[in-house]
């Protein structure tokens, strides 16, 4: 399965979500710098991880060509994100970007690392930020009052795959929870943790280029903690 | 020339005196070692706990110390010890008898020592001073150390045989090296308990290019070694390593002795164990006790003097109290499950009898059946004085780069020096230029190239060319984890959040991501409910009944030794005889001759195979019985090259005995196994598969999670740093996918595979096993059922991945299975 749909809305499995009718893309969680992060507390990561989140942002740029990308929180990762190295790949993508709106909804890691650099035109917003009928957020709601579809992110969810002679796979996910959607985190160098399997209603895995969709009757396999 | 001695403080009379007061007579081998040291040669001595071996070279370094002290240098002799416990008591001992004979002060420098006594040592050194691995490696971080050691007349390293074999003893062999250095004649002694090549631990310790004296001391005890045989064999289960169908026995055993120490082989199946007996007996709440590695401090500490008074009954424990002092009221000791060797099964019954007259006992509980087949193996093994030896690691290059940090902060170093220093140890006598070069990089720029690592340095050349630590706070993070080769980067457990309360011990990290606040454990003998994790630490509460899970403790499964594998094949190969001898081969009689029956015994001569189709796929069972590193190696080949005949996914598994392959498409195992066994490829080509089938798996990923610690990737757990915490958090594994994508050449990496290889897996021995293989006859057996020596593993619950099939073929497979499931 190539894509996946989900109250109009397009999951795509390259851990990004697509609304053909307003030409948005949404992604949540790309820890931009979280690699410098570590280096300058003297912990040797290699660089390499912030042009790879960006050129998969490219390429979906290239084949969607939206209007308008929303990053549900947590673009950058810490206050080290903004030295030279990882700010100076980011405003050149900015650049090649210049036409294409884009809006931050605050996460608690955009929080600590401040705000970005107001030379990269990023529109900030505080969650919840309501778009066209949907209900934007970095952290999910925990209670299931009614009210528009959301879209979230902050958990970085993942679950487990598995089949015969004892193999399984650990996977990111796009988790729907009621009226919820979470997103799998869209960065490199970002880890899963397995989803919480209360009030699940429907689990997604991402696995490389396609989708493997879970039957409701094994959700509580894949999310089994073990 | 002509050189006048300075008088001696300590003569022989002392000592005699010293002796005679008790109405003792010095043996042989104290004497021994006396003269020696007067001498100033260095060497190893061996003998059992009790014997005797603390005055031995206790006194020996006072007769090595001769000049009169001077200025600040009044530091005279070092004892280094592996366990902070045992540092303590040597410190009283020493001390009391020191005082006696007229020698120095007796001090103790450990990880426990106060702040008080911290402040006392900067100004003035005891004459002589007891410390740990990790504490003399500390020392070594500081720039005034050189000078305050530069009176070093002696330096010995006591249980030398529990630090040789691991990365404590390289930290060792390092230090070593620096002390040779500085004090080229004072001589180096070690104490070893029983070891199978004693002239390779005196090399390790005393460096390459030193000679050293062998000493043996006496070794007179008596031991007995029996079986705590089950009444039938129904009683004791196939499989599994639990042993809870023994519990009805354990519990009359330890209520026959005043205070029995059952020791378990992991710290999940001790606080199991302890649980257990509880449950059994609520009564004895209070007089048993549970002691392992991951309890707090305080608590280990109350074990060991309630140990000491004679006021427990029993206590349930791990390695952790395999060493140390000798607790004279224990009795009994029982052993559940496999001890895994014979020199390990010889040091923890050495823990009993310590009372004059009495025997060293050591009862061996199976917690499955076929371990009665490996109680009578050991005690053919002990009968016939087979005993295992141990080797130094290889080069590592994680404690090299922590070496090298020291230095550059206890006062900098030129590279050459440096070099010429490091290879003057067995550990790094072998080490490449190349290995060197990338450790130099590593430290100073984080890898190989520059580009790949900006805004990262910990350690360069200043202007002078000494390799130094220009940041305060690196330094100061640095020794921190000095202490982290032996510690768990754990999660404290603590009784909290509100009121903050008492801390229990550390969980692993990857247990505590598993918990969701309300879920229950046992940990530390005691019920709890997770609260919540906040700065590293578990917040829990005492929690009554319910379902709860057990923690686990990753690393360090030892495997059987091919002394007591050997000793097993030979018993059974009798049995394939008719013969069985002595009580366990009789009572495992029955179960033998099932496995003759449904299979084949295994035999020196022949190698047995099986195979078999269920459910899950198609299964091999292969039996080597060269323990479970060795198996895991093998495992992985034999998947390797089959899916170089046709790709697949496996799913490995090994116990001691043996191991298995399940194909999860059909194979035809009987047909290919003899290829896959080919024993005629020279080291290194092996070496290479082996290392294919590596990446085809999960090992490496798994071993850089200590390599990452180790070499200050992922900084342990600490008090003072929890603020840096959140933004920093990032599994090894993480780590591990970040380095193979952006960075696959990096040394870390390659060391991960490296130890998978040597340390884990020990390619050497991975050959050796399969030329031995080889010269056997392989029996292939086609089961109808699973065999008794096959059940064990087919319900092993831990298994390994190998996949050299497409990662689309197999999310398919995984894909179309999940359809089918929620079709039915």
């Amino acid at each position: 399965m190539k894509s996946f749909a989900w109250n109009g809305l397009t999951l795509l499995p390259q851990r990004a979500v697509w609304r053909e009718d307003t030409r948005v893309l949404f992604v949540a969680d790309v820890h931009l710098g979280k690699a410098a992060a570590f280096r300058a507390a003297g912990l040797p990561v290699p660089a390499g991880t912030t042009r790879e989140n960006l050129a998969r942002l490219d390429a979906l740029i290239e084949a969607l060509q939206p209007r308008r990308l929303v990053v549900l929180g947590d673009l950058f990762h810490a206050r080290a994100a903004y030295r030279e190295a990882t700010l100076r790949e980011v405003a050149a993508w900015r650049g090649r970007r210049a036409h294409l709106a884009v809006t931050l909804v605050a996460g608690n890691h955009d929080a600590s690392a401040g705000a970005p650099p107001a030379s990269l035109g990023l529109e900030l917003v505080d969650e919840p930020f309501a778009l066209d009928g949907l209900e934007l957020r970095h952290l999910p709601r925990d209670d299931d009052a009614e009210g528009p579809p959301i879209l979230a992110g902050h958990l970085h969810p993942a679950a487990r795959l598995s089949g015969p002679a004892h193999d399984s796979l650990r996977l990111p996910c796009f988790v729907m929870r009621g009226r919820q959607l979470i997103l799998p985190a869209f960065g490199e160098f970002t880890g899963g943790s397995l989803a919480a399997a209360d009030a699940v209603t429907a689990l997604c895995l991402v696995a490389g280029d396609r989708f493997v969709h879970v039957p409701a009757g094994t959700m509580r396999r894949a999310l089994a903690r073990r | 020339m002509f050189v006048s001695a300075p008088p001696s403080p300590r003569t022989d009379a002392t000592l005699r005196a010293y002796f005679d007061r008790r109405g003792w007579k010095p043996f042989a081998f104290q004497r021994e070692v006396w003269a020696a040291m007067r001498a100033g040669r260095s060497g190893l001595l061996h003998a059992t706990t009790g014997a005797g071996k603390t005055l031995a070279v206790g006194f020996g370094a006072s007769l090595a110390s001769r000049r009169p002290a001077s200025g600040d240098s009044t530091l005279r002799i070092l004892w280094v010890t592996p366990m902070r416990a045992l540092a303590a008591d040597t410190a009283r001992t020493l001390g009391a008898a020191f005082a006696e004979i007229g020698a120095g002060s007796v001090g103790l420098r450990t990880g426990d020592t106060d702040d008080k006594t911290r402040a006392a040592q900067r100004k003035r050194l005891p004459e002589l001073l007891v410390t740990t691995p990790e504490s003399l490696t500390l020392m070594l971080s500081h720039p005034d150390t050189r000078a305050r050691f530069s009176a070093l007349d002696a330096i010995v390293v006591d249980e030398w045989h529990e630090l040789l074999g691991n990365k404590r003893g390289v930290q060792t062999q390092l230090a070593l090296a620096r002390l040779r250095r500085w004090r080229p004649d004072a001589p180096i002694w070690g104490l070893s308990a029983t070891l199978g090549d004693l002239d390779g631990a005196a090399r390790a310790l005393l460096g390459p290019s030193r000679d050293g004296l062998i000493v043996r001391g006496k070794l007179d005890k008596t031991l007995v070694i029996d079986t705590l045989a089950p009444g039938d064999l129904e009683r004791i289960p196939w499989g599994g390593h639990l042993g809870i169908a023994m519990l009805p026995r354990v519990v009359a055993e330890i209520e026959t002795a005043a205070t029995t120490l059952v020791f378990t082989n992991t710290r999940s199946q001790a606080e199991i164990w302890y649980k257990e007996l509880l449950n059994a007996r609520p009564d004895w709440a209070g007089i048993i006790a549970l002691h392992h590695a991951s309890l707090e401090r305080a608590t280990r500490d109350w074990v060991e003097d309630g140990l000491k008074s004679g006021a427990l009954k029993a206590v349930v424990c791990t390695s952790s109290l395999d060493l140390g002092v000798d607790f004279l009221p224990v009795e009994r000791v029982l052993q559940i499950g496999s001890a895994k060797g014979v020199a390990r099964l010889l040091q923890r019954a050495g823990r009993s009898g310590h009372a004059p007259g009495r025997a060293s006992r050591i009862t061996l509980v199976p917690s499955h059946s076929l371990e009665l087949v490996e109680s009578a193996a050991a005690q053919k093994a002990v009968r016939e004085g087979r005993i295992e030896s141990q080797t130094s690691p290889d080069a590592p290059l994680d404690a090299l780069a922590q070496h090298l940090v020291t230095i550059a902060l206890g006062g900098g170093f030129r590279p050459e020096d440096l070099f010429a220093e490091v290879r003057d140890t067995v550990a790094y006598e072998r080490l490449s230029e190349q290995d060197w070069r990338w450790a130099l990089e590593f430290v100073r720029h984080g890898g190989p190239t520059l580009a790949v690592y900006p805004d990262f340095k910990r350690v360069e050349p200043d202007a002078e060319g000494v390799w130094r630590v220009p940041n305060g706070r690196l330094a100061m993070l640095h020794r921190f984890n000095i202490g982290t080769i032996t510690a768990d980067a754990g999660v404290i457990v603590q009784y909290g959040p509100t009121p903050p309360g008492a801390r229990l011990g550390a969980v692993e990290e990857s247990f505590v991501a598993r918990l969701r606040a309300g879920d229950k454990f046992w940990f530390a003998g005691k019920l709890l409910e997770f609260v919540r994790l906040r700065d590293q630490t578990a917040y829990v509460r005492p929690a009554k009944g319910g379902r709860a899970t057990v923690p686990r403790w990753g690393g360090g499964r030892m495997a059987l030794s091919d002394t007591l594998g050997d000793a097993m094949v030979e018993l059974m190969g009798a049995a394939a005889e008719g013969r069985f001898e002595g009580p366990e081969m009789r009572i495992a009689k029955p179960l033998l001759e099932l496995q003759a029956r449904w299979s084949a015994l295994p035999t020196p001569q022949t190698l047995i195979a099986e195979t078999l189709k269920t459910r899950d796929g198609w299964h091999l069972f292969l039996y080597p019985f060269a323990g479970r590193h060795v198996h895991l190696g093998l495992a992985s080949l034999i998947a390797w090259r089959a899916g170089e005949i046709a790709p697949g996914l496996f799913s490995l598994a090994v116990n001691d005995y043996g191991l298995e392959a399940i194909s999860a498409d059909e194979r035809d195992w009987a047909t290919q196994l003899p290829a896959l066994l080919d024993a005629a490829l020279g080291l290194d080509a092996l070496k290479a598969q082996i290392l294919a089938s590596l990446n085809a798996g999960e090992l490496s990923r798994r071993r850089f999670r200590d390599i990452a610690r180790i070499s200050g990737l992922t900084p342990a757990a600490h008090p003072q740093a929890r603020r840096t915490a959140r933004q920093l958090q990032a599994s090894s594994s993480l780590f591990y996918d970040v380095f193979r994508k952006y960075d696959p050449g990096h040394a870390l990496i390659r060391q991960a595979e490296r130890e998978v290889l040597e340390a884990e897996l020990d390619v050497r021995r991975i050959a050796e096993t399969l030329t031995r293989m080889a010269r056997k006859k392989l029996v292939i057996m086609p089961l109808k059922r699973c065999s008794p020596l096959a059940f064990p593993l087919l319900v092993e619950g831990f298994r390994e991945k190998l996949s050299n099939e497409d990662f689309a073929e197999r999310v398919e497979r995984m894909a179309t299975a999940l359809e089918k499931a929620a079709a039915r």
